[in-house]
This record gives C-alpha cells, sequence and structure tokens, in this order.
C-alpha cells in the first residue's frame, strides 16, 4: 500500500461545498465496503460544528487534527484557495495530501509543493482525480466499481484516460495494488519519479502502468530511475505543436515533449509502450510471464 | 498567454530593466512624430503572434529618411499569414555583446530554473546542442522573492557586473507576474549600459485575472464559442470529429483515428458531469467545422449520465452521423434512447474510431 491504507482517516477540505459533499458520499460508501475508515473529519473555515454525512466539520485543520487522527487529506476548495488548504495541511503535518482541484496559478503550487516539502508532506496533484488502493482505500473521485485488486500499479497524468486503462485490465482480469492521478498540470507536487519510488518499497506492487502525455519529459525520467517491470502508454502523438491540449500541462514547447520522442526514449531504455490502450492488458501479462 | 513584444517590453520597463526606446504605432502616418527621440537607425518590428518572425521578414532595418516608407512596406506584409496591424518602432542599438536570459517553470524540481548564457544572439537551441556547458543552470527557490547573490554570481560568471541586477529583475517579474515564461534574447551590452533587446513573457493562463491582463489573442468563431461554454477545443483538419470527457482520452481518441488511418478534426474536452445541453453545444460546435464528416463521441466516468448524454446529442439535431460510445451511469437509457433514434452505440473506444474510419473512407 503507498499513501495510505484502511486504517487512515482521511480529512475533507472544502467539505460543505458541493463536490466535497458529494464525494465525501462516495468516499465512505467505499470506506463501509472495505471496512475502512474513511472520511473521518471536514474543513470549512466560517462552518465549524456543521456535518456533511454525518462527518463532523471544522473551522481549521488544526482544530479536526486535535480531535481526529488523520494521515491524509482531500481537497476540492476553489482555486484561488487551494494553495494555502495545502499549506494549511502540510503545517498542520497531514502527510498525504491530494489536491483535486483544477485551474490552480502554476506559481501558487509550487509554493505550495516547496512548502509542504518543507514540511514532510507529499502533495498529489493539483487537477487529479486522486488515488485508490483497491480493497483498501480512496481518495479523491475516480469511480471505484472499475477496480479490482491486485499486483499492479498505475500511473497516470489523466483522469478518465485512467478510469480507461484500469476498466480494460480488469476486465482481462488483472487487478491492481494502486492507482494514482498525479494530474495535468506542468507542476505537480508527486512525479512518476516520486510515484514510482513509493511503488519501489511496496510488496504489493510487481508491475507498473505508466499512462503519461505530451508535455515535459517525467514519463522517461520515472522509468529510467526503477527496477520495476513497466509497461508505458503516451497520449497526444497527434498533439500539434504549442497547443494545450485540455491539460494545462500537455503542450508540446519549443519542440520539446511531443509524444514521439517520448515514446523512443522510453523504448530505447528497455520498456515497452503501448500504442493504444487497449493493449495494455496482453503487455503486462507478457511481463509476469517473462515472454 | 504569450505577450507581444511591446507588452514584455513595457513590464519589465516597470521593473527598471533598461529598454531601448520604442514607440508603438498602427499606421505609417504615426512614425514622423516619433523620429527625433528614436534616433538614426531604427529598427521596426511587426507585432505578431508567430515564432520566427525575424526570419519571415517581420524585422526590418531603417534610417530616419527611409524609416516612414519602410513601415509602409512592413504594414502592407502578411507575416506567416497574419497581417501586420502594429509595429514597434525602435532605436537601433550598437551592440557590443548579447547575452541570453531566460527564467522558466521546471517540471522535474517543480521551481524555477534560471538559464544565461554569455553566447547570446545565437539560436539558443543550437548552443545548448553544440555546446551546453556554456548555458548555466540556476534552480530557485519560489518561496524567496530575491535571488541570493551567490546565484546570481553563478549565473553571471564573468560577464559585466551590470547583469547581476537585471537577472534578480527579471526574476521579480517572473515571480510577481505569474510568467511561464520570462526571457530576454539578447541581452546587449552597449557604450551607453545594458539593454534587453528582446523580450518574451508567457503569462499563466489561469493568472490572467488577478494579473488584469487582456488576452490578447485572435480566436476565430469557433474557438470563442468553445471558450463561452468551457470546452478545451483545438482544432485539426481532418474528416472526423472527436468530443470526449477528459483530456487524457480525448487525446487518446484523436491518436486511436491516426492508428486506424484516419484524421481527427478538432479536439473537444466537454468536461466532466456533463449535461444534456452542454452536450448538445458540443455537438453541434463540432458538425460546424466545415470539413467534418462524422462525429465520435467518448465519455467514459462515474458522474456523466448516460441519458442525459443521448438527449443532448439527440437535441443536436445534426446532418452529421454521429457514432457513440457512453460508459456510466443509467447507460442502458442512454442506449435505449440513441438507438430509438437510429443512432449507432458502440461498446469500446476501439469500436467506434474504427467505424468513424470506414465511414470516411
Amino acid at each position: 500500500m503507498i499513501y495510505g491504507d484502511k486504517k487512515t482517516g482521511i480529512l475533507v477540505q472544502g467539505a460543505t461545498g458541493k463536490q466535497g459533499e458529494f464525494h465525501i458520499g462516495l468516499m465512505n460508501a467505499y470506506a463501509r465496503e472495505v471496512g475502512g475508515r474513511g472520511v473521518v473529519a471536514g474543513v470549512t473555515p466560517g462552518k465549524g460544528g456543521q456535518q456533511v454525512h454525518g462527518v463532523p466539520v471544522y473551522n481549521t485543520v488544526r482544530e479536526a487534527m486535535s480531535e481526529h487522527d488523520i494521515g491524509a487529506s482531500v481537497i476540492f476548495v476553489p482555486a484561488g484557495a487551494a494553495a494555502d488548504a495545502i499549506m494549511e495541511e502540510a503545517h498542520a503535518g497531514i502527510e498525504t495530501i491530494v489536491c483535486i482541484t483544477e485551474h490552480i496559478p502554476v506559481h501558487d503550487t509550487m509554493k505550495a509543493v516547496a512548502y509542504a516539502r518543507m514540511q514532510g508532506s507529499s502533495v498529489i496533484g493539483p487537477n487529479c482525480p486522486g488515488l485508490l488502493s483497491p480493497g483498501e482505500v480512496k481518495m479523491g473521485i475516480m469511480p471505484s466499481g472499475l477496480f479490482s485488486r491486485g499486483n499492479v500499479g498505475v500511473i497516470s497524468r489523466s483522469g478518465t484516460l485512467t478510469y480507461e486503462v484500469v476498466d480494460e485490465l480488469t476486465r482481462a482480469g488483472i487487478g491492481q495494488s494502486t492507482v494514482v492521478g498525479i494530474g495535468g498540470d506542468p507542476v505537480i507536487g508527486q512525479t512518476f519519479v516520486d510515484v514510482l519510488k513509493q511503488f519501489e518499497n511496496d510488496p504489493q506492487t510487481k508491475a507498473v502502468v505508466l499512462i503519461g502525455e505530451v508535455g515535459g519529459n517525467l514519463e522517461e525520467e520515472g522509468a529510467k530511475c526503477t527496477d520495476l517491470p513497466i509497461v508505458a502508454y503516451i497520449a497526444g502523438i497527434s498533439a500539434p505543436p504549442d497547443k494545450r491540449m485540455g491539460h494545462a500541462g500537455a503542450i508540446v514547447e519549443g519542440g520539446e515533449g511531443d509524444a514521439r520522442s517520448k515514446i523512443a526514449r522510453l523504448k530505447k531504455n528497455g520498456v515497452p509502450v503501448a500504442s493504444r490502450p487497449s493493449e495494455i492488458p496482453d503487455m503486462v501479462r507478457k511481463l509476469f510471464c517473462g515472454c | 498567454m504569450k505577450l507581444r513584444e511591446h507588452e514584455a517590453k513595457n513590464v519589465i520597463k516597470e521593473y527598471g530593466i533598461p529598454v531601448p526606446a520604442g514607440f508603438l504605432i498602427r499606421t505609417a502616418a504615426e512614425l514622423p512624430a516619433h523620429l527625433d527621440a528614436l534616433g538614426d537607425k531604427i529598427v521596426l518590428k511587426a507585432q505578431v503572434d508567430v515564432g520566427g518572425r525575424g526570419k519571415a521578414g517581420g524585422i526590418l532595418m531603417a534610417d530616419k529618411t527611409t524609416a516612414v516608407k519602410t513601415a509602409e512596406e512592413l504594414f502592407r506584409k502578411e507575416i506567416k499569414g497574419l497581417p501586420v496591424k502594429e509595429i514597434l518602432a525602435e532605436q537601433r542599438l550598437d551592440i557590443q555583446h548579447e547575452y541570453y536570459l531566460s527564467i522558466t517553470v521546471d517540471r522535474s524540481s517543480k521551481q524555477p530554473l534560471i538559464l544565461f548564457t554569455e553566447e547570446g544572439g545565437v539560436d539558443i537551441e543550437i548552443t545548448a546542442k553544440e555546446n551546453p556547458g556554456a548555458i548555466r543552470r540556476v534552480i530557485a527557490t519560489p518561496l524567496m522573492r530575491d535571488l541570493p547573490p551567490f546565484m546570481l554570481r553563478e549565473l553571471a560568471g564573468k560577464a559585466p557586473k551590470e547583469i547581476m541586477p537585471i537577472i534578480n529583475k527579471l526574476y521579480r517579474v517572473f515571480l510577481e507576474k505569474d510568467a511561464l515564461l520570462a526571457e530576454i534574447n539578447p541581452l546587449v551590452t552597449t557604450l551607453q549600459g545594458v539593454f534587453a533587446a528582446d523580450a518574451k513573457i508567457i503569462v499563466d493562463d489561469n493568472a490572467l485575472g488577478r494579473q488584469g491582463f487582456t488576452v490578447n489573442r485572435d480566436l476565430t468563431d469557433r474557438e470563442r464559442e468553445a471558450e463561452k461554454h468551457g470546452f478545451s477545443y483545438v482544432e485539426l483538419n481532418g474528416a472526423i470529429g472527436v468530443i470526449g470527457n477528459g483530456a487524457g482520452l480525448t487525446m487518446s481518441t484523436l491518436d486511436l483515428i491516426e492508428f486506424y488511418g484516419g484524421k481527427a478534426a478538432n479536439f473537444l474536452d466537454v468536461g466532466g458531469g456533463a449535461e444534456s445541453e452542454r452536450v448538445m453545444h458540443a455537438v453541434r460546435l463540432v458538425a460546424s467545422v466545415p470539413t467534418v464528416k462524422v462525429i465520435v463521441v467518448n465519455l467514459l466516468g462515474g458522474i456523466t449520465k448516460c441519458d442525459e448524454v443521448a438527449k443532448g446529442i439527440i437535441a443536436a439535431g445534426i446532418s452529421q452521423k454521429v457514432i457513440v460510445r457512453l460508459a456510466g451511469t443509467n447507460e442502458a437509457e442512454g442506449r435505449r434512447l440513441l438507438t430509438e433514434k437510429g443512432y449507432e452505440m458502440l461498446p469500446t473506444m476501439d469500436l467506434v474510431v474504427k467505424k468513424a474510419v470506414e465511414v470516411t473512407k
């Protein structure tokens, strides 16, 4: 297990908002299904004393921490307040901070991630669907019905494309250890490199599916720094240069970060790269049988 | 959003970085009023949103006597297909040496990255390839407002000491203006001192509001329509229209079209929890692209309600064929609505894309 398990108490910031309320419901439904603790506290400044789906809401993270044993958090607050939310949680000592919020200015993310690193917290996201360890814990918004428990870790910059791949894996009888959506922004807390290091120390994870896209070169950096067997897929082979493809970070700039050169570099490092999502399960199976 | 050169120069000037005397003109007739301030040697630079404008003929040299005629000539030109609406008329500098200074967001370290080289002026990509050791790199922390002096010394090397405060000033610009890129290339020394001969600033789209920048991009009608509805939209050139939810899945759908030998007309990410009206607008928008013969809808996810999506597709009432892949809640109801109206709904993205490519062949 990486980043958390059944025993992890989760805090939700932005608990009383529409998104926060909806997903506290879903996260706790999943927690009941697997016998986990789920969301134990919510935070919305000025709304302390309220309850959301039976979960007590506090004004500050510190207050919530003094009442509950909390190891992780999920952030649903608006873009203008999200960096502050990350720093408040890091300051209070929460180890894993998942930030779902989209459209946070990059400079705010840089500061929040730098501060969180100083405090020893790991930030997942922003602009991500969170993570799910089947049978253990769900932190975020991934649709749990598609997942099954097993030995394959999944790391992805995308949301729905991750669900597509997880669905393909599950249908093929390949279960997942932990699926991490690291986010589609240019600056994110946990990159492929960071999550792969976590998977290296996780006895449950035997292989990793790495789902990347155009922009940057962190897929290749990640693949270089691990001994775990990997299957990769890179979206955006048809992406034109200098256009943002939906994600703020999905852009081919100054001739760098295009899909073809990423794929070539991954293959050069011995990483098999799928040319479409439906090829991934067979390629993963080949990793396990060593053929 | 990339600022135009004159906007970027105004920003760095506010921060005390010297720029050559310059004036923005919209007609050649505005030029004579500025000739005295510009001096004998003048450079005229077309303010168009394309890279490589110099090589494309967008930068012309002139002197006091030929400047008006040269400006007229430049206003009549098209630079890589774009009309020249504004020209920056600038004093031409007597350059002694050219440097390159650039500050970007480094994805790997998640911090600002400052690049400086004493081998400026030439194409920086060529320097990076042929003499990478000449480019000095320093990673800074976004938690400090100024670069510590040791970093400035490390970057500047043997360059004149006036360069160091300029590096720090550009760093302030980078931090305070929410820049994804702040670049001076070339940064030049002259007998009169150090000047930014050119400047490039890209401001984070997610910070335009708080920075108070008005968007300077020329959008097409369809791009404006997409922006109105909050769709991520990029136009390509093929016959297969694409609507997906989520950037990754939509990109992957485009790639799959290429894989099966077709060509996508567009990228449209309709976003999460798409309701019928949003879907209707998306379908109509893509159908209005003249090259589109068939539309692939590929939606997947927990929040997306398939019956809502089906209603939106039906309400759009377009003439082109729509092939649908839907997975999520109320899937059966969505399928019933669509098949009732004669729309094709297939279970996987491979199947919808294959079908669409067949239709266009």
